[in-house]
């Protein structure tokens, strides 16, 4: 066992050393569990065990979604109740200790074990592009339940649905659209490369790449270009960057250390990628077409007074909440404000 | 008549425990068969002979013969009546000659007032045309062959061999046709349950036993797992709670699929394990128990629960959620708060996948208590109670000393539990009995109304 355990080290300091050194060197100060041979529930347990003496959070949960993930299944309440009680192979102890290591540099899970589920799609995880949170897959039954209840095709003949999504990150919003809806056909546009690439790949992955078209720009900086290249769309929709740059000194390590911040610092007050949005919306939107964001919870009513005193030729509709009650999504229209209103 | 009648009588006469053996089959045959003359004393003891050996062979578990009714066991056969059986029974007919009376005035009716098609009552009575249609057809049909087996039988006695072997062969295919009309003319009288073309949610709970009905339970979940691939239904996990010991809780999943709510609605129960549990030290015997509920799942249609009675429970409750948090947790917990039922899932890592997957088992719980309110008083008499009905009762008994598993609804048993638990054969064998039986009630009940 003492062969596997070098074996294990060895190629744990390898990798590191040359991607996360510092981390690895954090890591290793503290002592990996030693290498022996363990069921899958006595190793599960053991990285529970361990991940809790070094403060990692949901330090029961990692260590399930890494070991289910390194035996092919998505949770360990997935795997059959007899694989548990099974050796894991070398190979796979070998991979349970790589993977739980890069927990142990507070890497988030979606990040160590390269892929996450958002709605029914198993996407592609890298740093430092977002990892989308639960909240978004509301926004997108939002955004599928007004389209599916609202036949745009017939109005716009032959064009067919179209959609616009700004700051895709991963992809997430627009291949769960086009993976719901086969009429529909979107562009997505980020200011990062390495998100503008990730998105590329998981629709490449999910045999998506046909209705999307991706684009490397910055809506705060782009602004004619986008409204160029992207022409008209039945619904704009995005997850823009809305913490207040105060709040990201109370981030958890997991977001601070690995994620980028231009997808999370909004500006002062949290609203300066969605000003950018709503300033361009009313040439980015087709007569009636809408607009569906995330917002922070303090946004709704700031919004509604800013598309009122402002933005010509946007009305706001509602603001919706998410699962937890929180007031999350604000809808809004292309189209004159009507007197009375 | 005589030859079928004779095959019953051996059937009937056989014992689950000890079966007579062909040598022994034949002796009878050959005796009865004897007394009914000389002509064609041969070919009776022949067909005899073939039918006992094809239900010995059944009794043995050896085919699937879906149309055996009464060719189980003896316990069976005290419980379960024959098709021949049913139809010996008076109400039967009455019940019978009433939907064709029924029938034919309701046709004169509508034929001779087609034009006054916004009548409500003809409507009526156009449906209920419609419908009795293939039941009357079938009686018809009956009756015909009924004739027609009296004529060839005639020819049995016909001084020519060859004629008389065309006729014994015409006889039996008659024989067949009949039980196939009487069989398809019993099941149209079958009234089909609303929920029975619905999926469904299984949930399973260790009982008594600690440990070891935990074990137990587990190896239940596993059989309607294989339940359901035999069946080509999907199966889903909704919940999975297991015990430290490779046991199981409590779990939860969805089956869907084609007939799946009719044949699994009779699981539902409290089943019970006799046997030697592995972490038995001194070998001694323990009873365990375990109970399955199985809950047709509604469509969203004929269901409607209202959101505002609904308190959702996530990890990301707490704290700012959004951008702010990166969780793992995607546990969902629903609670109803009007009734307090409680259902939550963990079994994905979308929060949305886990929400609806928590949903559907919310919905099947509320569903069949609905259901369970409006069907107890038209149950109230039936021994086989559907749903979760009954679910307090002991239903089946798996005997692992003795390889049997015994449904005490029927007073049927099966050999070979590790076959039975496998989720195949023997399992749907049970099913079918149980179905058999159940229709037979609703059946009685219709034909005992109907008297009244």
């Amino acid at each position: 066992m003492s062969s596997l355990f070098k074996r294990v080290l060895n190629r744990y300091i390898g990798t590191a050393k040359h991607q996360f050194s510092r981390d690895a060197s954090l890591a290793v100060g503290r002592n990996l569990p030693a290498v022996s041979r363990m069921t899958v529930k006595q190793a599960a347990r053991l990285w529970e065990q361990h991940f809790l003496e070094h403060d990692i959070p949901e330090a029961r949960l990692s260590s399930q979604y890494i070991i289910a993930h390194v035996l092919g299944a998505k949770t360990l309440e997935n795997v059959e109740q007899r694989r548990l009680a099974e050796f894991l192979t070398d190979a796979q102890t070998e991979r349970v200790w790589e993977l739980c290591s890069k927990r142990l540099t507070r890497m988030p899970v979606q990040y160590v074990i390269e892929e996450w589920d958002f709605r029914e799609l198993t996407l592609k995880m890298r740093p430092p592009v977002f990892i989308p949170r639960p909240e978004t897959e509301e926004l997108v039954s939002l955004v599928l339940q007004d389209l599916q209840a609202q036949p745009y095709g017939g109005k716009t003949g032959t064009t067919g649905l179209q959609c616009l999504e700004v700051g895709c990150g991963s992809g997430a919003i627009s291949l769960s659209l086009l993976h719901g809806l086969p009429q529909l056909r979107a562009v997505a546009v980020d200011r990062s490369p390495e998100a503008v690439s990730l998105t590329r790949e998981n629709a490449m992955r999910l045999g998506l790449q046909d209705r999307l078209h991706i684009h490397q720009l910055d809506v705060t900086k782009d602004g004619s270009e986008i409204v160029e290249t992207c022409g008209v769309a039945q619904v704009l929709v995005s997850n823009p960057p809305y913490l207040f740059t105060q709040d990201m000194e109370i981030l958890e390590e997991e977001i601070l250390r690995f994620e980028d911040h231009r997808a999370l610092d909004g500006g002062g007050e949290g609203l300066s990628v969605i000003g950018a949005i709503l300033g361009l919306a009313p040439q980015l939107l087709s007569e009636q077409g809408r607009v569906y964001l995330e917002v922070d919870p303090r946004h709704p009513p700031l919004i509604q007074e800013w598309v009122e005193q402002r933005t010509v030729g946007l009305q706001y509709v509602e603001t919706r909440c998410d699962i937890t009650e929180r007031p999350r999504f604000c809808i809004l229209q292309k189209g004159e404000k009507r007197r009375g209103q | 008549m005589a030859v079928i009648c004779l095959a019953k009588m051996l059937s009937l006469s056989m014992c689950p425990f000890t079966w007579p053996n062909v040598l022994s089959l034949r002796t009878i045959a050959n005796h009865a068969a004897g007394q009914l003359g000389s002509v064609n004393r041969h070919c009776i003891t022949r067909t005899a002979l073939q039918k006992c050996m094809r239900k010995t062979s059944h009794q043995y578990g050896c085919s699937k013969h879906s149309r055996s009714v009464h060719a189980t066991s003896s316990l069976m056969v005290s419980k379960i009546l024959s098709v021949d059986e049913i139809f010996t029974k008076r109400s039967l007919h009455d019940y019978l000659k009433r939907v064709e009376a029924e029938y034919h005035s309701y046709l004169e009716i509508v034929n001779t007032a087609a034009h006054q098609t916004d009548d409500e009552d003809l409507k009526l009575k156009r449906t209920r045309v419609a419908s009795l249609g293939p039941l009357v057809q079938k009686i018809r049909d009956l009756e015909l062959k009924k004739r027609e087996l009296e004529e060839t039988k005639m020819l049995l006695n016909d001084n020519d061999p060859d004629i008389r072997d065309l006729a014994e062969t015409e006889t039996e295919a008659c024989h067949i046709a009949i039980q196939d009309l009487k069989q398809t003319i019993l099941s149209l009288l079958i009234p089909e349950e609303e929920s029975d073309m619905s999926d469904l949610v299984l949930e399973v709970t260790a009982g008594i036993g600690g440990q070891e009905a935990m074990l137990f339970t587990a190896e239940i979940f596993d059989m309607y797992q294989g339940f359901a691939a035999f069946h080509g239904w999907s199966f889903d996990t909704l919940e999975y709670m297991p015990s430290d010991l490779g046991g199981l809780r409590h779990a939860a999943a969805s089956i869907s699929g084609p007939l799946s709510y009719k044949k699994m609605k009779f699981e539902a129960g409290v089943h019970r394990v006799q046997r030697v549990p592995k972490t038995e030290k001194q070998g001694r015997m323990h009873t365990s128990t375990m109970t399955v509920a199985v809950l047709p799942q509604p469509t969203e249609i004929s269901f409607t629960i209202n959101p505002k009675d609904l308190r959702i429970e996530t990890k990301r409750a707490s704290g700012a959620g959004g951008q702010h948090v990166n969780t793992t947790d995607s546990a969902v917990r629903i609670v109803h708060v009007p009734t307090g039922i409680v259902s939550e899932c963990q079994q994905e890592r979308s929060q949305i996948k886990n929400k609806e997957k928590a949903m559907k088992v919310l919905r099947a719980k509320l569903y069949s208590m609905k259901l369970e309110e409006e069907t107890s008083k038209r149950y109230q008499t039936r021994k086989l109670q559907i749903g979760t009905k009954g679910r307090s009762e002991k239903i089946r008994t798996y005997n692992f000393s003795q390889d049997r598993i015994t449904d005490h609804r029927i007073g049927k048993t099966v050999h070979d539990i590790h076959g039975f638990l496998s989720g195949e054969e023997l399992l749907e064998e049970m099913t079918e009995s149980l179905q058999r039986f159940s229709e037979q009630e609703a059946l009685m009940d219709i034909l005992e109304a109907n008297d009244q």
